[in-house]
């Protein structure tokens, strides 16, 4: 009867008795790995904090000039009678109009580009809370906490913006991203200082109904789009993926193929410096499937070790992130963990395609032979 | 009469083709008992470790054929030899051929692991087997930190975890000094005698005659008589008595594996010859 049970470990053993290589193999696919993990993390991080100014609303419909879904590097223009009619509208329960631009925020130490919202402090469209000082008055103007940083402003200092000057009143926790910073104004201000008299850019709609069919019955009646939070969002999301898509691709590829050579010669070096040993387990009685279990066993150790690895770092480089006020931010999501660790057992099993050949042509007559 | 654990028959083996074929074993006819310790030496080149390797079912024969526990390992395809060799053979080495990295104990449950003995059976099995060999004490060392005795009995211990009718030696005690030599061929007598399995040693070592039941010399891939050999007093190596150096001393004729021994002979053979022994069927 067979008996099944635990079996000798020989290729962890192996992987590790020579502790310096397999050291050396797992941080070098770690290292790989990381570059991996990070730069997802960073791009999973740029697409979280690009939506955050849409994500707190609390209006569930976004409602822009007609063909409009986006707010980076878009241009919308609503006449603001249109919001009486959207009001009317059944379901919906407030409506908030926002002026919104791409704008350089100037202080005598810097400039940094910001994305500088005007909207009606009480009516929605600002930030969710100021952490330090006020909402914006007259004249004012509130900054989130990383873009305060970056110009090294603090409450009570100046900072041009829409080419005229502003009180910094008040902070907000960190609205940023890699290319924006976030700036909130009086919408009077705001229309006063650009010329533009009843006219909103958006119009944030809160509804007590399904958004999604308020949405429709906004552009049904009105020549305007209307999009879900949500819908917006990931509309948001789209236009910026596609922006630096390429660029992350190249990266990641990259990454990938350096991850691919470290396990591949560090499998190969493990194998051919015991192509002895390999020999004597054949003459033993080890066939393909005991000594492919090997090899495969060093892959899966040192992939699945520079994965923990990679993703201890990846959490550890982006807390520190967080804790400073770099506008980069690093979100390790768990789909992406799991993604990068399924592509990496994949990686490591390519890896071990030319040390499985190898072991395949050892003579086990050879441990005869001195 | 005891049971036929091996037999070989017109064993040929060919290497290479046209202008450079060697016939490494040309007709080898061998069978081997339970029980029976067999020596075959010859010089080095001559073919035993081909043989070596087509009675472990490492090598299949150009002509002829090999059976084993009654198996004809011709019959046996490729892919199920390697369960055969781990459980009807164990085999023991010059280099030992430990695995550097698995400790003592691991070593040998390797062996039982290959012939699908696994967990707890397997370790009490290897555990069991290096106590009866006096390693009780070195279960967890590295193989480096072994001595070449110890070495070798671990790879004993390997040999017999899967109980095989046969155990095939290439050269076990070259490596070991004179003592532990002599243990080790004394441990495989008592692994034939005691415990009924057939023994088959390949070495140049001579000393390994005394615990041999029948001695066989291999030269040019044949089997060739005993009563030609005789040892050479400066090495101890058994020679051809024709066709190689000698030198007459008191009117007794001794032969050399090569000039260099029987120069060494000349300036002193009251030394040497004091200290010869004769070889079986043969003089010094």
């Amino acid at each position: 009867m067979r008996v099944v049970g635990a079996r000798v470990a020989v290729g962890r053993r192996n992987l590790f008795s020579e502790r310096r290589r397999g050291l050396l193999g797992v941080a070098g696919t770690a290292a790989a790995l990381l570059l991996v993990l990070a730069v997802g993390a960073v791009f999973d991080g740029a697409m979280r904090q690009i939506t955050r100014y849409i994500d707190m609303q609390p209006a569930q419909v976004f409602v822009s000039q007609l063909g409009v879904r986006n707010l980076h590097m878009a241009s919308s223009s609503i006449p603001l009678d249109a919001l009486e009619a959207i009001e009317t509208l059944p379901g919906v329960t407030s409506v908030a109009p926002i002026l919104f631009a791409q704008d350089g925020l100037e202080t005598g130490g810097g400039r940094r580009l910001s994305y500088v919202i005007g909207y009606e402090p009480g009516l929605g469209g600002g930030p969710a809370e100021v952490e330090t000082g006020d909402e914006p008055g007259p004249g004012e103007i509130v900054l989130d906490t990383a873009t305060a940083a970056s110009l090294g402003v603090d409450t009570g200092d100046p900072v041009g913006a829409l080419g005229t000057s502003w009180s910094v009143s008040g902070l907000v926790g960190n609205l940023s991203n890699v290319a924006n910073g976030a700036a909130f104004v009086q919408l009077d201000d705001f229309a006063a200082a650009r010329g533009l008299p009843d006219t909103a850019s958006y119009l944030l709609v809160a509804t007590d109904r399904d958004p999604t069919s308020v949405a429709a019955a906004i552009e049904r009646e009105t020549d305007l789009s209307a999009t879900t939070r949500e819908a917006f969002s990931r509309s948001e999301r789209a236009l910026v993926s596609d922006m630096i898509g390429d660029v992350l691709r190249i990266v990641t590829g990259a990454a990938w193929l350096v991850g691919f050579a470290v396990v591949a010669l560090t499998l190969y070096a493990a194998t051919r410096s015991r192509l002895r040993e390999i020999g004597v387990m054949k003459a033993l009685g080890a066939d393909r499937g005991a000594l492919s279990r090997v090899v495969l066993t060093q892959a899966a150790w040192t992939v699945g070790a520079a994965v923990g690895v990679a993703a201890a770092l990846t959490i550890g480089v982006g807390s520190l992130l967080a804790r400073t006020s770099s506008p980069v931010t690093m979100a390790l999501e768990p789909g992406a963990l799991v993604r990068v660790a399924a592509i990496s057992m994949v990686v490591g099993a390519a890896a071990s395609v030319a040390p499985l050949v190898k072991v395949s042509r050892v003579d086990p007559a050879s441990v005869f032979r001195r | 009469m005891q049971a036929l654990a091996v037999r070989a028959e017109g064993l040929d083996r060919v290497f290479g083709e046209g202008d450079v074929q060697v016939r490494a074993v040309r007709g080898v006819d061998l069978e081997v008992r339970s029980g029976e310790v067999v020596l075959i030496m010859g010089p080095s080149g001559s073919g035993k470790t081909t043989l070596l390797s087509m009675l472990g079912a490492m090598l299949r024969p150009s002509r002829g054929r090999v059976e084993v526990d009654g198996v004809d390992l011709a019959s046996l395809p490729e892919k199920r030899l390697p369960a055969f060799r781990a459980r009807r053979f164990g085999f023991v080495f010059q280099d030992f051929n430990l695995l550097s990295a698995l400790t003592v104990r691991e070593n040998v449950e390797l062996a039982l692991n290959l012939a699908g003995v696994t967990g707890r059976p397997a370790r009490e099995r290897a555990e069991g087997l290096l106590r009866d060999l006096g390693l009780g004490e070195r279960l967890g060392f590295l193989p480096e930190k072994l001595s070449g005795g110890e070495k070798q009995r671990v790879a004993i211990a390997r040999a017999l975890a899967n109980d095989p009718a046969v155990i095939l030696a290439d050269e076990p005690t070259a490596n070991l000094d004179s003592k532990i030599g002599h243990e080790i061929a004394r441990l495989l007598r008592r692994i034939a005698s005691a415990e009924g399995r057939s023994v088959v040693i390949v070495s140049h070592d001579t000393r390994l005659k005394d615990i041999a039941d029948r001695v066989l010399w291999l030269e040019d891939g044949e089997f060739r008589s005993m009563s030609e050999m005789v040892t050479d007093p400066v090495c101890g190596m058994a020679v051809e008595r024709e066709a190689t150096p000698h030198f007459v001393s008191d009117g007794r004729t001794w032969f050399f594996c090569s000039t260099a021994c029987r120069d060494e002979f000349a300036t002193d053979p009251d030394r040497f010859s004091a200290s010869a022994t004769v070889a079986r069927g043969g003089e010094g």
